[in-house]
């Protein structure tokens, strides 16, 4: 039992059986003292449970957790902290509208006279806090005012402020512009050398694991499948650990279609739900044949855009027009006969009805038309689910039958009944937003495919989405957005990844007058 | 192919017999606990019931606002808009159709009740499409404005019938009484049970036909379920909202006009002992199932009329009846969770049983 020193956190045989699914398998870990030990998986298949488990917030059906070599129990985050091992979830736990300082402290305040807090003590710790991990944060900042990257920060000084030595981070970088995410490995990398922190990250993002682990574990289905050293690791490996097959991330083949202007949009301005302005002058066109990428950080005005486009939100100046008829403010149903179908970013939102079956799900849009309504009124139940049937088939939608509600999907194959759906209408103009966002890997490539074979038919396509990887790989254009306004149009393959950083972020606004041209 | 549907429609069916079963049990324990014999109770309260052509026909007349209010709620709660104002409808809905009933004495009997037919539901409809455009156009809360709006249609009518539309035979808090030719035949001698069934089961069939064979209907659904994806997908929720309140309101304000029509052949003040709020417990549940509506109503009516045999022939309570039904209700609003703990610990033995094997 020499080794068992260096073995920080054991995980033996953990099962976790949730009403109807078994989260965790007889899953095994090992962590080890000071390293950077990354968690991958598709959705669904355990990671998150598994932390959580590790972290107190679920008790686990069956199976031990040795720390340090002994068995203990944690049955709550009080436990884990107390034991140093701290958690990053992935959606932030700040209030808002509290300073950094007063943020970090909650919980553990330091009171004067036991009765009030004690702002100054508070502040003169954050910026101990601060010097000690080398993570820069100004204490009296309210929190709402500060960029997402920022506000991870402080999550993590939150952390290591309870004593954290074992960083549990939950998706870190789901959230964050490539900048933001090369700073935050480097804090992780910091904290591992310079301080001796033991760094747990779960993630999906295969090249972030082979940029940054130590090492990486693979979960599928609730089982742990292995554990490697990450310098014997490659993506394609990593990818069939995933998804128990193999995977092609071969190039996508594209056509050359000639150029028609098919959506032209002018001078778009509109708010946001609180009232404030969201989009400002907005100018672009698309084409038949071609697909435009819209990079930006998420909250830059890309899901009014596309609210606006599909007449879900009103504008307040601009117009667009669609094959030359000029749309101002339509209803959605309008705007959907002119040639517009709508891939929406918040499936669940705005996608579908999770109580309703998949059959009715699929029928959304034409369910008063020939000849699945009898003349307009009766439902042809046969011509719905035939249509229904042929579809799930098509799409490679997993369900036993299209009588059951889609809610019972797996994310995945919600978002393919989504996109089944829309793209059945053969539109000439396609808005999709976020067609991928918490897809797992299998249904990832598939749905990629489906996009490009519309654009090799002729559709024109505008994709909306928060990751750079899927904009560069499927757009023949890009432009960025940054605060609401068009900051640059780029061909793909004219611009890096990095440097579209710049213009999400609005960083290179010297350059961004030469980037946005008026086509 | 319907399998994994018919057994999500079973499973509710088993939880519904469940509770029913149960607080008929709870109902059998109070029995027992005042020293009364529950085996002769509800064999009162069943002979009561359907022991005689009298009494079933008493319990079918009191199917018949029942299945009505009970559809006005389905239709407007799969909607997703709320009608809590089904009473004040039904008031206003009598009161226009004694209206007709008094003021257009010489018309013929079948255009005289068509008329008043059409007037009592207009009236209610149009009493509901006042909160369904506050909450559309305002987002005023249509829970709170129907409510609300029961108070003013009960005093209103109140005051009419005891000032301007007085009947001037006796204080009778009513109207007069409405021309012959307005009268719905009864069907069975001494029980209120009238024509008016025949209409109330024409109305059942076209709600039900719109509610699950249209496209209509589907579009109700789907708002109810979502209205964001429903105005994603092009329905005009806010129209398909009000559509359904008015219709819902319609349905109430008919529920009084055959009151008026058939049993009581004027309006009086206190024309309904609730039988919107009874329609709503019979919607809830069945889960907004216009099938449903009609067969819980049955039983409603049912439980009613036994209720007030078993009180005469045991000196059992007739209130006891309410205890019951508000048991169901609690039982049904239950179900999830229970479902919920039921399929908890039968997962949970069933890691135990694995366990145990692997052990073993």
């Amino acid at each position: 039992m020499y080794y068992m020193t260096k073995k920080l956190i054991q995980v033996k045989n953990i099962s976790k059986q949730f009403p109807g699914v078994l989260a965790n398998d007889k899953v095994s870990l090992d962590i080890e003292k000071g390293e950077i030990h990354a968690i991958v998986g598709e959705n669904g298949a355990g990671k998150s449970t598994l932390m959580n488990i590790i972290y107190g917030l679920y008790e686990p059906t069956e199976g031990e957790i040795f720390f340090e070599g002994e068995p203990v129990e944690i049955n709550s985050p009080l436990d884990a902290i107390n034991l140093g091992i701290g958690m990053v979830h992935q959606h932030f736990m700040l209030l808002p509208s509290f300073t950094v300082a007063e943020n970090i402290v909650l919980g553990t305040e330091p009171r004067k006279n036991r009765i009030f807090m004690d702002f100054k003590e508070a502040v003169s710790r954050t910026e101990e806090l601060s010097k000690t991990y080398g993570l820069k944060v100004d204490p009296y900042r309210k929190v709402e005012s500060l960029s997402v990257g920022i506000q991870q920060r402080i999550e993590i000084l939150k952390v290591l402020y309870k004593g954290a030595d074992i960083l549990i981070l939950d998706e870190p970088t789901a959230v964050l512009t490539p900048q933001e995410a090369e700073d935050l490995f480097n804090v992780i990398r910091k904290l591992v050398k310079d301080l001796g922190k033991t760094i747990i990250i779960i993630t999906h993002k295969l090249q972030e694991v082979l940029a940054i682990s130590d090492r990486v574990s693979v979960m599928r289905h609730g089982k742990m499948i292995g554990t490697l050293e990450t310098k014997d690791a490659d993506e394609q490996i990593l990818a069939e650990m995933m998804v128990g097959r193999e995977v092609l991330f071969e190039k996508l083949h594209k056509e050359k279609i000639p150029k028609e202007k098919v959506l032209s949009v002018k001078g778009i301005k509109a708010r946001d739900n609180r009232d404030l302005i969201a989009l400002d002058q907005v100018s672009f066109s698309l084409n038949a044949g071609e697909i435009l990428g819209i990079a930006g950080v998420e909250g830059n005005g890309q899901s009014e855009l596309v609210e606006v486009l599909t007449g879900l939100r009103k504008m307040e100046e601009g117009t667009f027009t669609v094959k030359g008829i000029e749309v101002f403010n339509k209803s959605p149903r309008e705007i959907r006969d002119l040639g517009i179908a709508h891939v929406p970013e918040d499936r669940l939102a705005t996608g579908l009805s999770s109580e309703a079956t998949i059959w009715e799900n699929m029928l959304m849009g034409i369910q008063h038309t020939e000849p699945y309504a009898i003349k307009g009124i009766h439902m042809n139940k046969k011509k719905i689910m035939e249509r229904s049937d042929r579809l799930i088939e098509e799409f490679d939608i997993r369900t036993p039958t299209g009588d059951l509600p889609a809610g019972n999907l797996s994310g995945g194959n919600m978002q393919k009944m989504v996109i089944a759906r829309e793209f059945s209408f053969n539109t000439p103009i396609l808005i999709i937003a976020q067609p991928t966002r918490g897809v797992d890997v299998g249904a990832i490539e598939f749905i990629h495919s489906q996009i490009i074979e519309k654009r090799n038919k002729g559709a024109a396509i505008l994709l909306v989405s928060a990751d750079l990887d899927e904009i560069f790989r499927l757009s023949d254009r890009i432009i960025t957005l940054y605060e609401g306004k068009i900051t640059g149009e780029f061909l793909n393959g004219e611009i890096s990844k990095k440097d579209i950083g710049l213009y999400m972020t609005g960083k290179h606004m010297d350059l961004a007058g030469r980037g946005a041209s008026n086509e | 192919m319907n399998s994994k549907l018919f057994k999500k429609d079973l499973e509710y069916i088993v939880s519904l017999v469940l509770s029913i079963s149960a607080s008929l049990l709870i109902g059998a324990l109070i029995m027992m606990a005042n020293g009364r014999s529950p085996a002769v109770g509800y064999g009162a309260l069943l002979k009561g019931a359907f022991g005689s052509k009298y009494n079933m026909a008493n319990t079918f007349a009191k199917t018949v606002p029942l299945v009505l209010t009970g559809l006005a709620t389905a239709i407007s709660f799969r909607s997703g808009i709320f009608n809590i104002g089904g009473e004040g409808q039904l008031y206003l809905g009598a009161f226009a159709a004694a209206y007709v009933g008094i003021t257009f004495t010489t018309l013929p009997k079948g255009i005289g009740i068509i008329l008043a037919i059409i007037a009592g539901a207009l009236v209610g409809g149009l009493y509901a499409f006042v909160p369904g455009l506050l909450k559309v156009k305002y987002k005023i809360d249509e829970v709170i404005t129907t409510i609300m709006l029961n108070t003013v249609a009960v005093f209103f009518t109140s005051y009419l019938v005891n000032y301007p539309f007085a009947t001037t035979r006796g204080k009778l808090n009513g109207t007069e009484i409405i021309a012959d030719q307005f009268h719905l035949s009864r069907l069975i001698r001494l029980s209120t049970l009238n024509t008016s069934i025949f209409f109330m089961g024409f109305i059942a069939l076209l709600i039900y036909y719109l509610m699950e064979k249209t496209s209509t209907g589907y579009d109700f659904k789907l708002v109810g379920q979502n209205s964001l994806f429903a105005r994603f997908g092009g329905i005009n929720d806010r129209r398909q909202m009000i559509i359904a309140m008015v219709l819902s309101g319609a349905l109430c304000g008919l529920a009084g006009v055959f009151e008026v029509l058939g049993v009581h052949y004027r309006f009086l003040q206190n024309i309904s002992p609730g039988y919107a709020w009874d329609g709503m417990l019979v919607a809830l549940i069945v889960k907004n199932n216009p099938i449903g509506v009609i067969i819980m109503s049955i039983f409603f009516g049912a439980l009613k009329t036994g209720s007030i045999s078993m009180e005469n022939a045991t000196s059992i309570p007739s209130e006891l009846v309410l205890v019951i039904q508000s048991i169901i209700i609690l039982f049904i609003a239950g179900e999830a969770g229970f479902k919920e703990k039921f399929k908890e610990w039968n997962a949970g033995r069933k890691v135990k049983q694995k366990a145990g094997e692997r052990n073993a």
